[in-house]
């Protein structure tokens, strides 16, 4: 009787392991750095500016989360936050305080030209979204004239409320709370999952393939934008305008390593908090363990490679049908 | 009675060919323009400049005009290229010029392993160049330490500096691989089958083609001749960092477009592309006469790549794009 309580437990394990492997990674991670760097990697210090990073991550991935589970890709977020903070920069001096409110509105603009786009014109939305990423990176240079200019004003955004624990941190909790609302609990998100695994099906079975298409990138671009409104403050508080693809690689690590799979079907925001949380640990660890820059970022490629792989193991491996 | 009907009107001819016509087109104009604003742009040393401008870049883009025939994306051609072009700096003084051979074949090894990962694992194939590229964007900080390198063993710069008729010879290099891809691509059973998978891949498995390894060396030979593009780039240009190419990917993509090679597949080739590359490059380029700087340029280039694709998809043929 007891044996089989046990085997039950085990099998749930086994079970939640199989389906999120990335859980394992995390504590392995998490155990690994921790007995390697025991005073380094658990300090207050390190624990801070690992809650930072995670923000950082999860702002910007978690619209384009949403568009993964549709099967569709989303790389503007670099871009409307590059382009948002250069437009705050110009108009602070007419608007004051409300030019932080542009960065939604870019957002929302950009998240709709994507989708009509990508919907009626059929292009592939990674090529459609990378060129818009570097258009708006062009933009971001030619507004700020090169420089990276420095906007006051708007510290209240990281001012310290709890002790410990970064301001943005709290800002993120409800937005993310509210993606995942989206995605888990409403028909908007049922959809997409429908039109992830199968988007014919989907479209014979009575659902507007190209409306769905338009709201997921619409509400990804305006999830972004929000976000990007922290992140101008957390991350400088000034404009960007130097392109680091770092900036637009890891999130999509986070994404993929979440365990959203490439195709769409499942997953979302919920799994790329886990992502999230495991690409931070690594990358924090590496820190501690003090490597140098091109060896992160080796290691980091590696783990894109590696999770691209494992996500990539539900896709249909019969046909030859993959682009 | 059942003769085929065809728009014999000069706007129906149009409307079937305009992927052709189009860029010759915007050549005539960007020629035009800029010769009305400066005087210089095709007098000898603009005429030089121009080829200079466009060599590299033709070779970097006929690799992945193949890629993009193919109905597939090679995100990797611009870390490939980098790779290379730092190799050769780094490991000149090593093995003297063995570096060319060695850096082709490496790179011929990155598509392979791009081809190998895309066909064999089913991952799209943008997904799996893009966490390759990110490796050898690793891989090439590592070796370049983040400096900026000097070339300066003159037999290796003459690959691309010797003047013969009066033109660089990197500029025969680049015409003399459009050539080859051009032949390629039209008469060489292999080109047809690139051709056949763009247009239909499950249709051509279903025939008897070996789609896999048709991929596998497509994308082996776009990293081929990406890494040549790096090798004589740096014969060219003399030195570089790791910041070689950082916003190249747009305008490369955008000539490929531009040409009128279309991105579901099956339609256009490196002859096309060779157009779009004169679009783009001598467009780049008379900006550049202008004073008008890079950060238009990337804004006009993006615009271009959106238009461009919008235009020449063909979506009869498709159903789904994700």
């Amino acid at each position: 009787m007891k044996n089989g309580a046990i085997k039950q437990t085990l099998s749930s394990i086994w079970k939640m392991l199989k389906d999120f492997p990335v859980v394992l990674i995390l504590i392995v991670f998490f155990a690994a750095f921790s007995v390697l760097f025991p005073d380094r990697f658990l300090s207050q210090m390190n624990f801070s500016s690992m809650m930072r990073q995670f923000v950082t991550l999860m702002l910007f991935a978690v619209g384009p989360s949403m568009v993964m589970t549709m099967g569709s890709l989303d790389l503007t977020y670099v871009g409307i936050w590059m382009l948002g903070g250069a437009l705050v920069w110009f108009l602070s001096p007419v608007l004051g305080l409300a030019a932080i409110l542009v960065v939604p509105l870019l957002g929302l603009v950009t998240g709709l030209m994507v989708g009509v786009i990508q919907a009626r014109a059929k292009i592939p939305s990674f090529i459609l979204t990378l060129s818009i990423m570097f258009t708006y990176w062009g933009l971001t240079a030619l507004i700020s004239g090169g420089y990276p200019r420095t906007v006051k004003g708007f510290e209240f955004i990281t001012a310290k409320l709890i002790d410990g624990i970064p301001t943005p941190l709290l800002f993120a909790i409800p937005i993310l709370a509210a993606a995942i609302y989206l995605i888990k609990g409403t028909r908007f998100g049922t959809y997409l999952y429908s039109l992830g695994s199968n988007e014919e099906g989907a479209h014979l079975a009575g659902i507007n393939v190209n409306k769905f298409k338009v709201l997921a990138f619409t509400v990804s671009g305006l999830f972004t934008g929000i976000g990007s409104m922290i992140l101008f403050q957390h991350m400088g508080g000034s404009v960007a305008v130097e392109m680091n693809l770092n900036t637009m690689n890891w999130p999509l690590v986070a994404i993929i390593l979440g365990g959203t799979p490439l195709m769409g079907g499942s997953g979302g925001p919920q799994r790329t908090i886990l992502g999230a949380l495991t690409l931070t640990i690594l990358v924090r660890g590496l820190n501690v363990a003090m490597l140098k820059p091109e060896a992160i970022q080796l290691l980091v490629g590696l783990m894109l490679i590696a999770s691209i792989l494992v996500g990539s193991r539900s896709a249909n491996k019969g046909g030859v049908e993959v682009s | 009675m059942n003769t085929i009907l065809r728009d014999k009107t000069f706007k129906g001819w149009l409307g079937d060919n305009y992927t052709s016509v189009m860029p010759v087109v915007m050549i005539i104009l960007i020629i035009g323009v800029f010769q009305i604003i400066n005087p210089f742009f095709l007098k000898y040393q603009g005429l030089i400049s121009l080829l200079y401008s466009m060599s590299y870049f033709l070779i970097a883009a006929c690799g992945l005009t193949f890629v993009v025939m193919m109905g597939s994306f090679d995100f990797s051609v611009i870390s490939v290229m980098k790779f290379s072009a730092l190799f050769c700096v780094v490991y000149i003084d090593k093995f003297g010029l063995w570096v060319v051979p060695l850096a082709l074949v490496l790179s011929m090894g990155v598509g392979l392993i791009n081809g190998l990962i895309f066909t064999k694992l089913k991952v799209p194939s943008f997904l799996a160049t893009l966490g390759i590229s990110i490796v050898i964007d690793g891989i090439a900080l590592y070796m370049s330490k983040g400096f900026l390198l000097m070339m300066e063993n003159e037999t290796f710069r003459s690959l691309s500096v010797t003047f013969i008729a009066g033109l660089p010879s990197i500029f025969y290099w680049a015409i003399g691989i459009v050539i080859l891809c051009t032949l390629i691509s039209v008469i060489t059973p292999f080109g047809r089958r690139i051709y056949a998978i763009g247009g239909n891949a499950s249709a051509s498995a279903h025939s008897g083609i070996n789609v896999g390894r048709t991929r596998v060396y497509v994308f082996m030979l776009s990293s081929l001749l990406a890494g040549m593009a790096g090798v004589l780039y740096m014969a060219q240009m003399g030195g570089g960092s790791v910041a070689i190419g950082a916003d190249m990917l747009i305008p490369l993509f955008a000539s490929v477009v531009a040409g009128g090679t279309t991105l579901s597949g099956g339609i256009g080739g490196p002859h096309r592309t060779l157009l779009g590359v004169v679009i783009i490059t001598w467009m780049q380029t008379g900006l550049l006469m202008l004073g008008i700087g890079k950060d238009i340029q990337v804004v006009i280039f993006g615009f271009i790549a959106i238009l461009m694709s919008i235009m020449t998809t063909d979506r009869k043929k498709l159903k789904i794009v994700k």
